[in-house]
């Protein structure tokens, strides 16, 4: 039976379904590097099982309600393990973001490129390198935080990230370090003759007191086809401060998968933004640990789903310490036939008192058919805590639209200016300009493709 | 400029406007009155496009052009200006880039090129000071958080800017103090020229100490019942409408 008959029928297990992920890689530790690493090759066979024995989820799972694998597993994704080296860096000028200031990161197909990379002149105690160098080079500097924070992971695709972990961004910051000028992490896939999936396993540490600015962007060139399965684990020592800007431009015809594992010592700030904009399927996971007091989280988005499109952002907050603040502020816009899936959940244990947690997801849908599947949740156990969400599925007012067109603006240029005036709150809060000017640009072409409806 | 004749418009299957007809030529300042549930801001809107008016008889030309053929954007483009009762807030659209949107497809219209950034702030600056305007609301979301009379300032602004050749203002009076007043007023009668109409639809009197009119119509019942000079304004303010309203049923 292939795997989408087992899907059809509910009881697909994961191994088969994903067969093709694993190709090459499991069990085999010289072939990717990390050969005679106990603990990662323990962590890496447990996966393993994991996929072994896990069903592929199904629109009855929790969490996957809305989200459909069917299409994804038909594809039939191969891991394949050959390096792109044919690029220069004359080739991906036309996806750089003009004027930025920052030092560049380029992995290609999950796979670090040198070439690419122009990292300039690093400050002190900040490193930036491949995870497969780093495997070689000096294990013990990522034992305890690699695996250790996402650890078993939400789904399968964590599993089978975990099974299949090879290369991908490690960044590390010593305690004190700063980073002023931000650190650009350029995620480029290009389609190869198979549909294959790329599987980086990425690494942000900062030490105490540390502070940095990433911006990670997944792009690619051309309209291939393929999927993207990244975890990144991100550890913030006490008073660590990340200002983390996440924007999923994938191909039209791209699956994208992320699981963001953050783990927050005392008094650390972590404030990211992910736009979402591209992919034909794209699934984002964000889950959030407390591990120290009067830490704050802040998670804002921005999304926009067309037709053939679907954009689902999981969050995952869990407040098991006092004292500690999030805020999930998400913003979606739907034309066409898009499809959008919000679903947050912020649970604040007895023991949590004075948590401050605010949740809110804001849609406008430009069209009858589009469609986003809003479910805002808050647990809550403490009493002593302050607790909103909020959540809205609107359009644009006529009132707005007729004002604007008195003055002579053309309706599709209004409609589009109201769309950026919604969505401006998250891109507002993008710093640098060029980066901020760079999103309002790329959002403002899409919206030029909307079909007015 | 502007003819109207027999205009007829109503709202879901009532009917507001029953046979209007009114003549603006160029330079014109015209006054409609009228008490509540009139139809004055009914005629307003229909002329500028809003949605939610069905043109049920009559017609508006603008200098020969059949406004109802149009789209709201092509009557602005044309030379049509409607200074908003309620100003709409628009949150996150900025004020500056809004203007020079405006601006432009105006231009644009006019086989005329668009503003370079130098020569659009000196204009900005220009007309901001008509209106006792600071530069820092250039920088705000259009209307949003404006005050009352922020709000209907920024309204003549614009007018200020787009220069069009009909301006209608609809109850641009309403919730302005009487400093604030001034400044509006101000601001209209320095855009007054023999070769711009204004319409301004008032419920009372006192705008028009300010803004003199040429012509005063009295719109009662959906019609225009009553047509005269400005001291047909001072004779309304006086009586009320109940005399002249009563006395067109009897």
């Amino acid at each position: 039976m292939n795997a989408a008959a087992h899907q059809r029928t509910g009881q697909a297990d994961a191994a088969e379904a994903f067969a093709g992920w694993l190709q090459g890689l499991g069990g085999n530790g010289d072939q990717n590097g990390s050969g005679g690493i106990d603990w990662l090759e323990s962590e890496r066979e447990q996966a393993a099982a994991r996929v072994r024995t896990q069903p592929v989820p199904t629109n009855k799972s929790e969490g996957w309600r809305y989200t459909g694998l069917r299409k994804l597993i038909e594809q039939g994704f191969v891991n394949v393990d050959e390096p792109v080296t044919a690029l220069t860096p004359d080739d991906i000028g036309e996806i750089l973001i003009p004027e930025l200031d920052a030092h560049r990161v380029v992995l290609v197909n999950g796979r670090f490129s040198d070439v690419l990379s122009s990292l300039g002149e690093l400050p002190k105690g900040v490193r930036v390198g491949s995870l497969r160098d780093l495997l070689e080079s000096d294990p013990a500097s990522v034992k305890g935080v690699l695996t250790r924070i996402a650890g078993e992971g939400r789904h399968v695709f964590a599993s089978l990230n975990t099974a299949a972990i090879d290369d991908g961004l490690v960044l590390q910051l010593d305690r004190g370090a700063i980073a002023e000028r931000p650190i650009e992490v350029i995620h480029l896939s290009i389609g190869m003759d198979e549909p294959r999936v790329a599987q980086p396993r990425n690494l942000l540490s900062l030490g105490d007191g540390a502070q940095a600015q990433v911006i990670e962007r997944y792009v690619s060139l051309g309209d291939a086809l393929y999927c993207t399965n990244s975890v990144l684990e991100i550890a913030l020592g006490r008073d660590a401060v990340l200002k983390h800007t996440r924007i999923q431009q994938e191909s039209r015809n791209a699956f994208h998968i992320t699981g963001l594992y953050l783990s927050q010592e005392a008094n650390s700030r972590y404030a990211g933004t992910n736009i979402g904009l591209g992919g034909t399927w794209a699934r984002t996971d964000l889950v959030t640990r407390f591990a120290g007091e009067h830490a704050e989280c802040d998670l804002k988005g921005l999304y926009l789903a067309g037709d053939q499109q679907l954009i689902d952002y999981h969050m995952d907050v869990r407040h098991a310490l006092p004292n500690c603040a999030s805020r999930e502020t998400f913003k979606g816009i739907l034309y066409g036939k898009g499809r959008a899936v919000f679903d947050g959940l912020v649970y604040v244990a007895r023991d949590a008192q004075k948590t401050d947690a605010e949740m809110s997801n804001r849609n406008l849908i430009l069209s009858p058919n589009a469609e986003v599947d809003t479910k805002p949740q808050l647990e809550i156990y403490a009493d002593d805590v302050k607790c909103s969400h909020g959540t809205t599925v609107g359009q644009i007012e006529p009132e707005m639209l007729f004002y604007l067109r008195s003055r002579g603006i053309a309706a599709s240029l209004a409609r589009r200016m109201l769309c950026l005036g919604f969505a401006g709150e998250i891109i507002d809060a993008l710093g640098p300009e060029s980066l901020r000017d760079y999103v309002a640009e790329q959002v403002g072409q899409r919206l030029e493709q909307a079909p007015l409806e | 400029m502007l003819s109207v004749k027999g205009l007829k418009a109503s709202v879901g299957d009532e009917p507001i406007l029953k046979g209007l007809d009114l003549e603006v030529k160029p330079g014109e300042v015209h006054a409609i009155m009228g008490p509540n549930g009139s139809g004055k801001s009914t005629f307003a809107h229909v002329l500028s496009g809003r949605e939610g008016y069905e043109v049920t008889g009559g017609s508006a030309e603008l200098d020969g052009e059949d406004l109802f053929e149009l789209e709201p954007e092509e009557r602005a483009r044309l030379g049509l200006f409607l200074a908003f009762q309620y100003p709409v807030e628009l949150p996150g659209v900025n004020n500056m880039y809004f203007l020079k949107a405006a601006l432009n497809a105006i231009r644009k219209s006019r086989g005329e090129e668009e503003l370079d950034a130098v020569s659009f702030m000196r204009l900005m600056k220009e007309k901001l000071k008509i209106l006792h305007l600071d530069d820092s609301l250039l920088k705000r979301p259009v209307n949003f958080g404006f005050s009352g009379g922020e709000k209907k300032r920024n309204e003549i602004f614009q007018m200020a800017l787009l220069e069009p050749k009909l301006a209608i203002l609809d109850e641009t009076d309403s919730g302005l103090d009487i400093d604030a007043l001034r400044i509006v007023a101000d601001g209209v009668n320095a855009l007054r020229s023999p070769e711009r109409s204004m319409i301004v639809v008032t419920h009372y009197q006192r705008l028009l100490d300010y803004i003199q009119p040429d012509h005063v119509h009295v719109l009662a019942k959906g019609r225009i019942i009553r047509s005269g000079g400005k001291e047909l304004a001072l004779e309304l303010e006086e009586k009320g409408y109940g005399w002249i309203v009563e006395g067109e049923a009897a």
